[in-house]
């Protein structure tokens, strides 16, 4: 089937199960969904309910059980698993709840490194980083290490660095897990800021309602199945 | 770069387990490269003094004659054969020998007996004969005469002063009959000899067994031992065509040759043991950090490292390690060395070798004690971290990056 150019995720059907031991724990129960260029998309639901296998599975950092995934136009299973590290490299930003950034790397080397992958120039990476810390708010702090920051500075990092190298996709599992409301709320607003003006596509896991009230479409998971949904603005 | 730049702050991140991991490389090399100088200047030390005061470490004699000695197998034109060997270069000395056998008999006593002519001078230059004298004197202008074996001597009866008959036949056939004070008695080191050793000036045997002008072997001692091949190597070509074999220790003292040969494999117990403590060590604690660090591989992986990418940081982070363990060990191995080359141990027993007396065990700086712990150390370390380099290429980042 043909793919629409500004469909980024095409999930169809997509199922994920765990062995543990004898018992099948079936996490992804037929998901369904698309995910249009541009989005600001929250998953919610209570713990358990499947949101890090759901994204795990839709950036092909986990193969599901069962059903397809389009990533950006590429169907991942037909895939071999370098075409994936380097899909992943130029077409997916990630941010994770935590352990996101490499502790013996800099801010600015943190966010270089994936330029560095592509093979961008010094001089274009050094503009870029300057760039990105402005829009986080983080002027001055490109040679402090990550344990010289706060949580929320961490995150912000995480942040320029998913989105230094423009990709289709920025996907973020849980970012504001370990942070405070207050905190939360602020690197929310940047993200949404960010989504309005480059028009890059945010998904991101939460379950912390202050946070999906930030979402412009809230995609409610449970039990592994995806039942409802609300738009909003 | 990146991965460089990763590897090396890695590690420096633990610092205590890179020093143990390092301090286990240094000693391994250290232990290495010690060893093997302290070795082989051991067994060139031994070499050296059985070949250089005795044999010779290359010999000339005419062909066939090391297969089947005979008394008419001569080097005939001995001199030619000296002027050649003056303009060889890293030659030290040579010396001209005659030999024969004969009975000997000492008023009632008799021996059959090994007669060596020597040229006294130069066979002391080349073998520093006179220290084994152990009684009376060695030749000189005005003493002429006979040395006896300290033992053939006692069989003899006969001592310093003494005059003994010697009875052979000469090379013309006709009866070789003299008679020779005695001048002193030598302790040659070799029993054998020391029962059965006559020594002449070359002149003299040269006229008792009508073999004016010519001898059997010329003994040749090189600068040193790592000399020998190449000058037997110009003696060969140039004195090719002329009927005469040059040989060298490896070929005329085969059986010690051997006895040496095999006693090397010490080396590379000791190799093995370097491996061991190298290998057990860098597998544990590279396999330790790895396994620490599967969220940060989980992250590098998932933002489009490549599993290669990964496999090359862990090695680069331990050979980073090893070389500059082996720089800082080369070091520490070559001043060792250096010490023990210069000053030796004096050893409390000395050890008897084939007769030759061992005193002293030196040490010796060579190239082969820097780059085999080189070639082991890295080779093991690279070896072994390739498995924990391995687990943290197959890293899953949706396992090592769950938080519950
Ligand atoms: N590797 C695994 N082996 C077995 N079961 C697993 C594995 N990973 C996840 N599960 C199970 O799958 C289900 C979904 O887990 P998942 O982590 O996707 O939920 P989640 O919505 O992200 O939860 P949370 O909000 O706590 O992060 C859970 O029941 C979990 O126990
Ligand atoms: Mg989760």
């Amino acid at each position: 089937m043909e793919q629409c150019s500004n469909q980024v995720i095409v999930a169809k059907n997509v199922k994920k199960n765990y062995q543990q031991d004898s018992i099948v724990v079936e996490a992804v129960r037929g998901v369904n969904l698309t995910i249009e260029k541009g989005e600001f998309t929250a998953i919610v639901g209570p713990s358990g309910s499947g949101k890090t296998t759901l994204l795990n599975v839709l950036t092909g950092l986990d193969t599901p059980t069962e059903g397809e995934v389009w990533l950006n136009g590429r169907l991942l299973s037909e895939m071999s698993q370098r075409e994936l590290c380097d899909f992943r490299r130029d077409n997916v930003g990630f941010v994770f709840q935590a352990y996101n950034l490499i502790p013996v790397l800099t801010v600015e080397e943190n966010i270089e490194y994936v330029m560095m992958l592509q093979g961008v120039s010094k001089n274009e990476r050094h503009r870029r980083v300057v760039d990105i810390l402005k829009q986080m708010g983080l002027e001055g702090y490109h040679n402090r290490f990550p344990t010289q920051l706060s949580g929320g500075q961490q995150q912000r990092v995480a942040i320029a660095r998913a989105m230094v190298t423009k990709p289709a996709l920025i996907l973020a599992d849980e970012p504001t897990a370990n942070l405070d409301s207050k905190t939360s709320r602020a690197l929310l607003d940047i993200m949404r800021k960010l989504n309005e003006e480059t028009n890059m596509t945010f998904v991101f896991s939460t379950h912390d309602p202050h946070v999906v009230d930030r979402a412009r479409r809230v995609i409610i998971l449970e039990d592994g199945v995806n039942v409802r949904e609300e738009t909003r603005n | 770069m990146m991965t460089l730049r990763l590897a090396f702050r890695n590690l420096l991140r633990q610092k205590r387990r890179t020093i143990f991991t390092g301090l286990s490389m240094l000693v391994g090399f250290v232990m290495g490269c010690f060893f093997i100088g302290w070795a082989d200047g051991a067994y060139n030390h031994i070499i050296d003094s059985f070949t250089r005061q005795r044999l010779g470490h290359i010999q000339i004699h005419k062909q066939g004659y090391l297969g089947k000695p005979s008394l008419y197998k001569t080097i005939d034109n001995p001199e030619r054969v000296g002027k050649i060997l003056d303009t060889v270069g890293h030659i030290d000395s040579w010396a001209p020998r005659l030999f024969s056998a004969g009975l000997v008999s000492a008023g009632e006593k008799s021996a059959g007996v090994q007669v060596i002519g020597i040229d006294t001078e130069r066979e002391e230059r080349t073998t520093n004969i006179s220290n084994k004298i152990v009684e009376g004197n060695y030749f000189d202008n005005r003493i002429r005469g006979v040395i006896l074996g300290k033992d053939l001597a006692r069989n003899l009866h006969a001592g310093v002063r003494d005059s003994v008959v010697i009875l052979s036949q000469a090379a013309d056939g006709s009866i070789a009959n003299a008679r020779y004070p005695v001048t002193g008695l030598i302790d040659t080191g070799d029993p054998g000899l020391n029962r059965s050793a006559f020594y002449l000036p070359l002149e003299y045997a040269q006229e008792l067994f009508v073999l004016e002008g010519k001898v059997h072997e010329i003994a040749v001692n090189a600068a040193n031992l790592n000399y020998i091949e190449k000058v037997a190597k110009e003696l060969k070509s140039r004195l090719s065509g002329t009927g005469l074999h040059v040989a060298d220790w490896k070929e005329f003292a085969h059986e010690f040759y051997v006895a040496m040969s095999a006693d090397k494999g010490g080396m590379y117990v000791m190799l093995v043991i370097v491996v061991i403590i190298v290998a057990i060590t860098v597998l544990n604690t590279i396999l330790m950090s790895v396994l620490e660090r599967q969220k940060e591989y989980g992250v590098l992986k998932a933002i489009g490292t490549r599993p290669g990418s990964l496999v090359r940081m862990v090695l680069i982070e331990t050979a980073l390690l090893a070389g500059a363990c082996i720089l800082l060990g080369s070091v520490i191995g070559y001043f060792m060395n250096l010490y023990f080359a210069e000053y030796g141990l004096k050893l409390a027993n000395p050890i008897e070798w084939g007769g030759v007396q061992i005193k002293y065990m030196k040490g010796e700086v060579n190239f082969k004690s820097f780059y085999l712990p080189t070639i082991t150390v890295l080779v093991t370390a690279l070896l072994v971290c390739f498995f924990p380099a391995l687990r943290a290429a197959r890293t899953e980042p949706a396992k090592t990056m769950r938080t519950f």
